[in-house]
């Protein structure tokens, strides 16, 4: 077992390394910042002292090794735009993030869960069929579309909600559903299929045939099987929710990590973006490690396997 | 002794109620004093290098909080490009090597401290923003001989002192010396203290700054109580905060947007027109196999735009058309005639020149995010024969291209730096500048003898020359200067747009107004 953890401990520091590497050239075949910090037209002094002033002029390894070596002390570099520790940036912002994140999960859950069951269960139905226009329609409208059609409906017409910022429960309804939407439809589609395997195993028949209610077969035996792929998703999610949701907080004026992004990445402000798609990529990682290992608990052959 | 009683529970009784009328503000308003607050929708992301003015770095957008919260020795207010503000006067000597400042008397920054020459000379020597390597090169000394005088003695003459000291650059901005020493450097982003006409509340990072009125401020106490800058991207969603009063004014609003602002009921659009310029340039202009070597070509190009369509179009027709790549409220800026759209004649002169049917011209550069101003001139060109293909860059990449020179055919550039004719001719015409793909002789000797010319007015002939010779020899085709459009709710009577020549953004604050309930 402590192999198993220590060897994908081992691959999680890889893949963490390959993703630094990545961002950091990356962010750099995109365009030289310093032309970004000052009004086209600047001289080229100016233009030089921003490089130098950042360490842009120097040799691309240099600036590289300086950064993994930065990286390394848990420094994330200052950003460009800001002149402020990217990580004391990321903490400011990351309340609101895991606030915007926590609520569109939930609302993702609360609908597409029981959707994804009523789906499997009425297979072929009417239910079925109107789950997978809801899928279709999620899986495919974009989410500034969704945002800008609620603040003219909710806002605009209605007068009911704030159009965008933060600080009331008020503020956070439409981003949260503008964000949950897409993945509401993701987790009712693996809920589904999910549910549908399980249901077709033999333990289910096995169930029926004793006589069971189906509703006890249904919440008692299928439900929490099928539950275990949807919550895994749903971490990954929540992470994804957390780091990247660059439009929707962008389109409502929401200050959570997606928009320190979209900034980092208008404004060619490499520590950002590279800070916020490290400490992104890490909890993706973090989330996956955990979820081996505890599969490896749960399941001996996985780590025998290994 | 029940008398005496009563007399100690009145008096009681009216300690607390005065208590209370203090603590919770209950007190009638004085005329005059500051009321209400007023809510900006602004299209940036605000940040705490806005707040010191050692960190100007060359943009425009900086100075919204810069009025507000700091003041300047000089700045361009209403009517004035450059009024007295902390310096109620200046003075150059003959030999142009020095000039001497005279502070206003009993101005005070926030915190009560007054505003002193040392505070001037820190503010100068600590400056880190654009043009600090021009500015700390050519001064030798600056000299506080009392505390009201400042003296700035330069290496060498230099004409553009003044331009790059109090308008082109933040060095002219003070800050308090003895506060940002207490607090230091991070200490100073983020609690700022400045002279100017509001006071720093609290700043929340991709959200809110808040700011309230500095009674003692020395023009004149601010209207307004307190001023709101809501950072909000997004152009519908700022215009959807506006119809819904959530903020009275907002930052740029264009297109059809700006559109359907005008037909909403309750509110205005104001456009400034500011100080960025969008033009055609002809990189390929000095390669003698290229069509745009010919001057006919070129002119034919500038008669082909249809300027008040597209004008029309995408500003509502608030950009100003005017011929020059200079904008008109610079110091030095020669009028040039009015750019005229005559298809017919722009087929004539290509026929002329051994085009008849025109030509392929390659690719039409440009930022991606003026690709729509692009496109309208890419049609008009295609109309008269001068097939191009867009070729929208990132804005990146477009301005690494356009400064290492590797853009071909056509380009369309813009610029909103600041400064005077001289530094906009030195980066885009002038041999050696930034963005420069080739020059003319004669031009490169007049620019050189007007950067050493004490004289104003020879200066301004040679500058005037110049703009003249860049006209006739059809450089460039100017465009525009493009209006910024914004727009104001109902609530407010005096947003302050408009009111500084080429500014974008509301100012002076403490003009502002709101309309009367």
């Amino acid at each position: 077992m402590t192999q198993y953890i220590v060897r994908r401990l081992g691959y999680s520091l890889v893949s963490l390394f390959l993703l630094s590497l990545t961002i950091f050239l990356f962010v750099r075949v995109t365009g030289d910042p310093a032309v970004l910090l000052v009004e086209p037209g600047a001289s080229q002094a100016d233009l030089d002292a921003i490089r130098e002033q950042f360490g842009l002029d120097q040799p691309i390894w240099i600036q590289y090794v300086s950064f993994i070596a930065s990286l390394a002390h848990g420094d994330f570099g200052q950003s460009f735009y800001y002149r402020t520790p990217v990580f004391e940036l990321y903490l400011t912002r990351l309340p609101n993030s895991l606030m915007l994140a926590l609520a569109a999960m939930a609302f993702s859950l609360l609908i597409g869960i029981p959707s994804g069951i009523l789906a499997a269960v009425r297979v072929g139905g009417f239910w079925d069929k109107a789950g997978k226009i809801f899928a279709l329609l999620g899986l495919s409208v974009p989410s500034f579309w969704i945002g800008l059609v609620l603040i003219l409906f909710f806002s605009v017409y209605l007068q009911w909600l704030p159009s965008s910022g933060s600080g009331t429960p008020l503020h956070l309804l439409m981003p949260a559903f503008a964000l949950g939407w897409y993945f509401a439809a993701a987790h009712m589609r693996l809920t589904r299929s999910s549910m549908l395997e399980v249901l077709g195993s033999e333990y289910i028949k096995l169930a029926r045939l004793k006589g069971l209610p189906e509703a006890l077969v249904i919440a008692k035996h299928a439900f929490k099987n099928a539950l275990i792929p949807v919550l895994t998703l749903a971490g990954i999610n929540l992470v994804i929710m957390i780091n990247v949701a660059v439009v929707v907080e962008t389109v409502f004026a929401w200050p959570g990590i997606g928009r320190l992004l979209y900034e980092g990445i208008t404004f060619r402000d490499f520590p950002v973006v590279q800070g916020v798609v490290i400490m992104g990529g890490a909890m993706i990682v973090i989330v996956n490690l955990v979820i081996d290992v505890l599969y490896a608990v749960i399941d001996p052959r996985i780590r025998l396997e290994a | 002794m029940r008398h005496r009683c009563r007399q100690i529970a009145l008096r009681l009784w009216f300690v607390a109620v005065l208590a209370l009328a203090l603590t919770f503000g209950v007190a009638p308003a004085r005329a005059g004093d500051p009321q209400g607050q007023l809510t900006w929708g602004v299209h940036v992301t605000l940040a705490p290098t806005w707040f010191d003015p050692a960190e100007t770095a060359g943009l425009i957008t900086p100075y919204m909080v810069l009025y507000a919260l700091h003041d300047a020795m000089a700045k361009p207010m209403p009517g004035q490009p450059l009024a007295p503000s902390l310096a109620e006067s200046w003075s150059a000597s003959e030999d142009a090597l020095t000039y001497e400042f005279v502070l206003r008397q009993g101005v005070k920054f926030h915190n009560g401290d007054p505003v002193t020459a040392e505070d001037v000379k820190f503010s100068f020597e600590r400056y880190r923003g654009a043009s600090r390597k021009l500015l700390h090169d050519r001064v030798a000394a600056v000299e506080t001989p009392d505390a009201t005088h400042i003296r700035f003695k330069l290496k060498q003459p230099w004409p553009d002192f003044l331009t790059f000291y109090v308008s082109a650059t933040g060095a002219g901005w003070i800050v308090p010396k003895k506060y940002v020493q207490q607090v230091g450097e991070d200490g100073f982003k983020k609690a700022p203290v400045g002279a100017g006409p509001y006071k720093f509340v609290s700043f929340t990072p991709g959200g809110a700054l808040v700011l309230e009125a500095f009674e003692g401020y020395w023009r004149k106490v601010p209207n307004v109580r307190r001023l709101v800058l809501r950072s909000i991207p997004d152009e519908s969603t700022r215009l959807a905060a506006l119809k819904r009063g959530e903020v009275d004014i907002v930052y740029s609003i264009r297109g059809e947007l700006a559109e359907e602002m005008q037909r909403t009921k309750g509110l205005t659009l104001k456009p400034a027109v500011i100080i960025g310029m969008y033009w055609l340039y002809f990189p390929d202009q000095w390669d003698a196999k290229s069509p745009w070597h010919d001057q006919r070509v070129r002119r034919a190009a500038t008669l082909a735009i249809d300027y008040a369509t597209i004008n029309q179009a995408i500003t509502l027709g608030h950009s100003r058309v005017t011929g020059s790549i200079i904008p008109d409220s610079f110091d030095f800026y020669w009028a040039p005639p009015r750019p005229a759209y005559h298809p017919a004649k722009a087929r004539a002169l290509l026929a002329e020149a051994g085009y008849p049917n025109g030509f392929d011209a390659g690719e039409y550069n440009c930022d991606a995010a003026y690709a729509d101003l692009g496109e309208a001139v890419l049609n008009n060109l295609q109309e008269v024969g001068i097939r191009a293909k867009l070729r929208p860059l990132e804005r990146a990449a477009f301005f690494k291209g356009y400064a290492e020179k590797s853009l071909k055919n056509l380009v369309q550039g813009q610029s909103g730096a600041f400064g005077n004719a001289a530094t906009r001719l030195e980066a885009f015409v002038a041999n050696g500048g930034a963005y420069v793909y080739g020059s003319y002789s004669d031009i490169d000797a007049l620019f050189r003898e007007q950067a050493t010319e004490l004289d104003h007015a020879r200066r301004e002939a040679m500058l005037h020359k110049i703009q003249q010779l860049v006209h006739e020899r059809t450089i460039y085709a100017p465009l525009w200067q493009q209006a910024f459009l914004n727009g104001i709710g109902p609530r407010v009577k005096e947003s302050g747009l408009g009111l500084i020549p080429s500014y974008a953004y509301s100012g002076p604050y403490e003009d502002l107004t709101l309309a009367d309930k």
